[in-house]
């Protein structure tokens, strides 16, 4: 029988994205939606859209729309507490 | 499961063949490619035994998995790269430096992007540890540039959660993401080293971690300042950078020899930094149409609207430029253009 050795594994536990105090919507009715536009080119037609599409098919109430300034970076701490006040539902998404 | 046991690393037994583990590391994807040292424990405890912070102690949450970094899985990393445990203390700090937000690692681990994590030692930590600042200094041939450099990429991997093609998103990446680390050459030098510049004491030994696009070997045998200065601005403009788009924080590995041409001038740091900022503004229209959107984007608030006869600073300011001293004799410097969206971070190196 061969000699065994003890070894660590050199990785550490992922921290899994947790949803605390969501709220299920049943119904876009009148419902606020806001999108963060990550600002790469062509997000905006498609927020654009989406945005037609939420309104005349879903009856969504009002769109909110918000560009970041880069992709890369963080929305606005200020734009993250302003969204969450006056929408119901925010999309966050990347096109090019 | 309490936080305690999660911040502790996992271990197994396993058969003492190191071809066997090497395989075992390599299918489980804990490796860069490379060949590693099996992280035993008594490895890991020497590393350790380097150190006087409490092995469970989180340095920082990694992103952008947000793994504990703590100082055992640290230096169970270190160990797999072939550190030294006297190297341990250089990364204990660059981990701490990478998680301030200013760097931005949330976006150098996740871009398309093939930024690496350069790190750059500065102190007397760097001679006692025998990190080159001079020939080939980011090159190969040095064991603390090697490893140590290594070391950090697999802490990124590992802790971080950065998987080449799954969390790590890099369309090529590039060969630094193995590793790159070099010193700053503090005797052959005209103006402060780069910690001093960013407030340390001349006897503090400090890690600055930058987000490095790439390496741009510079050749001139120029040898009048105001033409090494043109020269290298005209190298700084290319319209596929990110950092015309964003405004960044483009890096210079100056060598000895250009230099040395910049002090008989008369050159101090600011001087050279204001004269490359001016020379190496580019016109918004030679931009694509896609950039210029993403420029809009990014600075209009700095610069205002943005026509196609707009002069792009590569930088906010000229400040933002960053230049280091290192390498040996010949007539080459390095410009590392950087990711754009991400500032080098300097920190104390606790030993």
């Amino acid at each position: 029988m061969s000699a065994t050795v003890m070894l660590f594994d050199p990785t550490a536990p992922q921290v899994a994205a947790t949803a605390t105090g969501s709220v299920q919507l049943t119904s876009l009715a009148g419902a606020v939606i806001g999108f963060i536009d990550n600002a790469k080119p062509n997000f905006h037609h498609l927020v654009d859209d989406l945005a037609d599409i939420f309104t005349q098919r879903y009856g969504v109430s009002r769109v909110i729309k918000q560009r970041k300034s880069s992709a890369s970076i963080p929305a606005d701490p200020a734009v993250i507490a302003e969204m969450a006040k006056a929408c119901d539902l925010v999309i966050t998404g990347s096109g090019d | 499961m309490s936080a305690n046991s999660l911040d502790r690393a996992a271990h197994f037994e396993c058969a003492d063949d190191v071809e066997a583990i090497n395989r075992l590391y390599r299918e489980r994807r804990w490796s860069d490619g490379l060949p590693i040292i099996p992280p035993t424990a008594e490895r890991v405890a020497r590393m350790l035994a380097a150190v006087r912070i409490p092995p469970q102690t989180v340095i920082a949450r990694v992103a952008p998995g947000f793994g504990a970094a703590t100082v055992e899985r640290i230096a169970i990393n270190a160990v797999m790269a072939g550190c030294e445990p006297a190297y341990l203390p250089v990364l204990i700090a660059a981990t701490a430096a990478m998680a301030e937000s200013s760097f931005n690692l949330q976006a150098i681990q996740a871009t398309t992007n093939p930024v690496a994590v350069w790190l750059i030692v500065n102190g007397p930590i760097a001679q006692q540890l025998e990190i080159n600042a001079g020939f080939n200094c980011i090159g190969q041939g040095a064991w603390a540039n090697a490893t140590l450099g290594r070391a950090l990429h697999l802490i990124l991997q590992n802790i971080g959660g950065a998987l080449p093609g799954e969390m790590d998103r890099a369309t090529h990446g590039q060969p630094a993401k193995y590793t790159f680390c070099c010193a700053e050459n503090e005797v052959n030098h005209p103006w402060q080293p780069l910690h001093v510049e960013r407030g340390f004491s001349a006897t503090e030994s400090t890690v600055t971690v930058v987000g490095a696009e790439g390496t741009l070997n510079m050749n001139t045998h120029a040898k009048s300042a105001s033409e090494l200065l043109r020269v290298i601005a005209q190298t700084m403009i290319h319209p596929t950078s990110n950092e015309y788009v964003h405004g960044g924080e483009p890096w210079f590995i100056v060598g000895t020899e250009h230099a040395e041409i910049l002090k008989q001038a008369g050159m101090d740091k600011a001087q050279v930094k204001q004269a490359l900022w001016e020379q190496s503004k580019m016109p918004v229209r030679d931009l694509s149409v896609h950039e210029i959107e993403r420029a809009r984007a990014s600075r209009t608030v700095e610069l205002g609207p943005l026509s196609p006869d707009t002069l792009l600073p590569i930088a906010t300011t000229p400040d933002d430029i960053q230049l280091i001293v290192a390498g040996g004799a010949g007539t080459h410097s390095v410009y590392v253009p950087c990711f754009g969206n991400s500032r080098a971070v300097t920190r104390r190196i606790e030993t």
